[in-house]
């Protein structure tokens, strides 16, 4: 028999604490469709993609009703585009991209992730080759996500592949800027990328992976701060020690959620279950925001001081409650702060409490890094380069990932308004302390050594 | 079978089983609840060859009437074979909104036109301040062959008509969530 509060408590976190699993990723693996023939690379890709994939929404949408939680997104994740499509130029790679979308719309899933490249510690030509498809492909497509991972602890960081994802961000801005930049809203740039994340833009199916899998994104910040609110109004008294523990016990709740639907779907698709991930991964929503739980943990706004050391030790709390409730913990796991995404976030950016320098610090304690940030339209490629080099340090030095995603919104100033719409939201521009300092380090470009961390065997 | 009924106060059980042992009669299961201020307990027992079951009816009466307690003694009726279960999954369908009459009655005849068996029914949550929030939670075994899909609607519109707002969740959502 189940208690009331058993039942109550998860009605409550359903309905008004907007638990729900954020996104179920299938990830495909694309290299047995290689060809040296673009157009029976593509006829695979598609016939391997909607063939997988054909189910996976009514099943997705199915298992979210027996258990009366919502499966939010439906996604996939296909192998790096780079590797399964090695043969082919910057113009073939554009019209993949295409066959992505095209194959994503028809089992309408709303993003496809995997046009992707690895090289941090060097190029091949095809990475090169989708470098350069990258504006094309992510300004003409509407699904497709790009990532590429430029830094490793273990391989140090590509300083020349730095520049060009600065020069990418840059040209593929001014592709969309009717849209203020829409395009580098699908475009992620990391330093050790993890190669089963199920949240967009940065999911691919690393090439350690399965052929097909199931990874699962779970959220839940509204839950979290409720968690800490309630605790707060019984006992005031509760200190920080006492509040991480709620915070963990929260996490390991959500976390059992995901696992559960992951890998049921992933049992009715016949595909191995992959991993849950617990990413605190807010919405433009009131309610399911990242920065209200920083609120609830006594700061006047997310970027006040105070800010870098509430974000660790959330972090900290939710990765320990998923590793409890799951031994198949992976992608990202912990907390998003992704500025247009977030309400409350992009209030902060608003009113002046979070400067980039200070979500630049955030990000060496959050779980992913300098996240849906817009700048100004007049950041020239270089200054994007810098700050993306600056946030992979971050990564590589502490053995984490971290990654950019950076809109330079084109025609728009530090204080003005980008509008991305739908769960990509709206951010007030922030402005970046640059005066062309940084171009002629960006333009040494070469290879920053892997540090001493890397010497781990 | 024995079942009492009756205002709940302290020594109840202990006066049942007191005379239970007094008759040597051996309690094989038991179950009891309080619901508000009124107890009921059920208990299966077995009793000697020569205990006429009307003499340990006029003995527990005895014993319980004092206080005001109800006695109903019953045999078992047993088939020999124990039944077997037919394949089900537990469900949990939860109503809220206002208290009215016939919410119980309409949505149980729901869940037994479609072969559901309630195996626990409580109201979990009455009001408090917002007679509104009155809450019901029944846990129902489905068979395995049910229409999900015709449950769920059929559900759906009987709780709309009642002004309710019904959740249709899978029971291992709520072990998963909080049990290790």
């Amino acid at each position: 028999m189940l208690s009331d509060r058993e039942v109550l408590s998860t009605l409550e976190m359903l309905k008004d604490e907007h638990l729900d699993v954020r996104t179920v990723t299938l990830g495909i693996s694309l290299l047995d469709c290689a060809s040296h023939d673009e157009d029976r690379f593509r006829e695979q890709i598609h016939a391997k993609i909607s063939g997988l994939a054909r189910d996976l929404v009514r099943i997705c949408d199915d298992v979210g009703d027996k258990y009366g939680i919502p499966v939010v997104n439906k996604r996939i994740a296909v192998s790096p585009i780079a590797v399964a499509g090695a043969p082919f130029s910057s113009g073939q790679l554009v019209n993949i991209a295409h066959t992505l979308d095209m194959s994503a719309k028809d089992v309408s899933v709303d993003f496809i992730g995997g046009f992707s490249a690895l090289v941090e510690k060097g190029f091949t030509k095809s990475d090169l080759a989708l470098i350069e498809a990258i504006p094309e492909a992510l300004s003409k497509t509407e699904r497709v996500c790009a990532s590429v991972n430029v830094a490793s602890t273990r391989a140090g960081i590509n300083m020349d592949a730095v520049y060009l994802m600065g020069r990418a961000m840059k040209a593929a801005a001014d592709r969309t800027a009717q849209s203020d930049g829409l395009a580098c809203a699908k475009l992620c740039v990391f330093a050790n990328i993890p190669q089963d994340i199920p949240f967009m833009a940065g999911a691919y199916l690393g090439v350690g992976e399965p052929g097909a899998v199931i990874n699962v994104g779970v959220s839940g910040p509204g839950v979290v701060r409720r968690a800490i609110d309630r605790a707060r109004d019984a006992d005031p008294t509760l200190a920080l020690g006492q509040l991480a523990e709620i915070i963990k016990r929260t996490a390991f709740k959500v976390t059992r959620v995901g696992e559960l639907i992951g890998r049921e779907v992933a049992a009715l698709l016949d595909v191995p279950f992959g991993v849950a991930d617990l990413s605190l991964a807010p919405t433009p929503n009131v309610g399911d925001s990242v920065g209200e739980i920083f609120q609830s943990l006594g700061l006047a706004s997310i970027g006040v001081p105070g800010s870098t050391a509430v974000l660790a030790l959330l972090n900290d709390a939710v990765k320990k409650g998923g590793a409890f409730a799951s031994s198949s913990v992976g992608g990202l796991s912990g907390a998003f702060i992704p500025v247009s995404e977030d309400i409350n976030i992009s209030e902060a950016a608003r009113r002046g409490f979070l400067s980039l320098e200070k979500l630049e610090a955030m990000t060496s304690v959050c779980s992913v890094g300098l996240d849906m940030v817009a700048l100004p339209g007049n950041t020239s490629a270089e200054t994007l380069a810098a700050i993306i080099a600056d946030e992979v340090a971050i990564g590589v030095i502490n053995r984490k990932t971290t990654a950019a995603r950076l809109i330079p919104v084109p025609g728009k100033k530090a204080g003005e308004k980008a509008y991305f719409g739908g769960l990509l939201g709206e951010a007030t521009i922030i402005s970046v302390q640059t005066r062309g300092g940084s171009e002629n380090f960006v333009r040494l470009g070469g290879r920053i050594p892997a540090p001493v961390q890397s010497l781990v065997n | 079978m024995i079942s009492i009924l009756g205002t709940d106060r302290p020594g109840i059980v202990a006066t049942v089983s007191r005379i239970l042992l007094e008759n040597r009669c051996n309690i094989e299961d038991v179950s009891q609840t309080i619901l508000q201020t009124e107890f009921t307990g059920i208990f299966i027992a077995s009793i000697p060859e020569q205990l006429q079951p009307e003499n340990l009816l006029t003995g527990l009466q005895r014993g319980l009437e004092p206080f005001g307690l109800h006695v109903l003694v019953k045999p078992l009726e047993t088939t020999g074979k124990p039944p077997v279960p037919s394949a089900s999954e537990p469900f949990v369908v939860t109503t809220v909104g206002p208290d009215r009459l016939g919410l119980v009655a309409g949505i149980t005849e729901v869940i037994a036109r479609f072969g559901g068996n309630i195996t626990n029914l409580r109201a979990a949550f009455r009001g408090g301040d917002d007679p509104k929030r009155n809450t019901m939670i029944y846990e129902v075994d489905t068979p395995v062959d049910i229409d999900h899909k015709a449950f769920r609607q059929a559900l759906r519109e009987r709780a709309a008509a009642l002004e309710l707002d019904l959740s249709l969740q899978h029971r291992d959502i709520f072990e998963a969530i909080h049990r290790v």
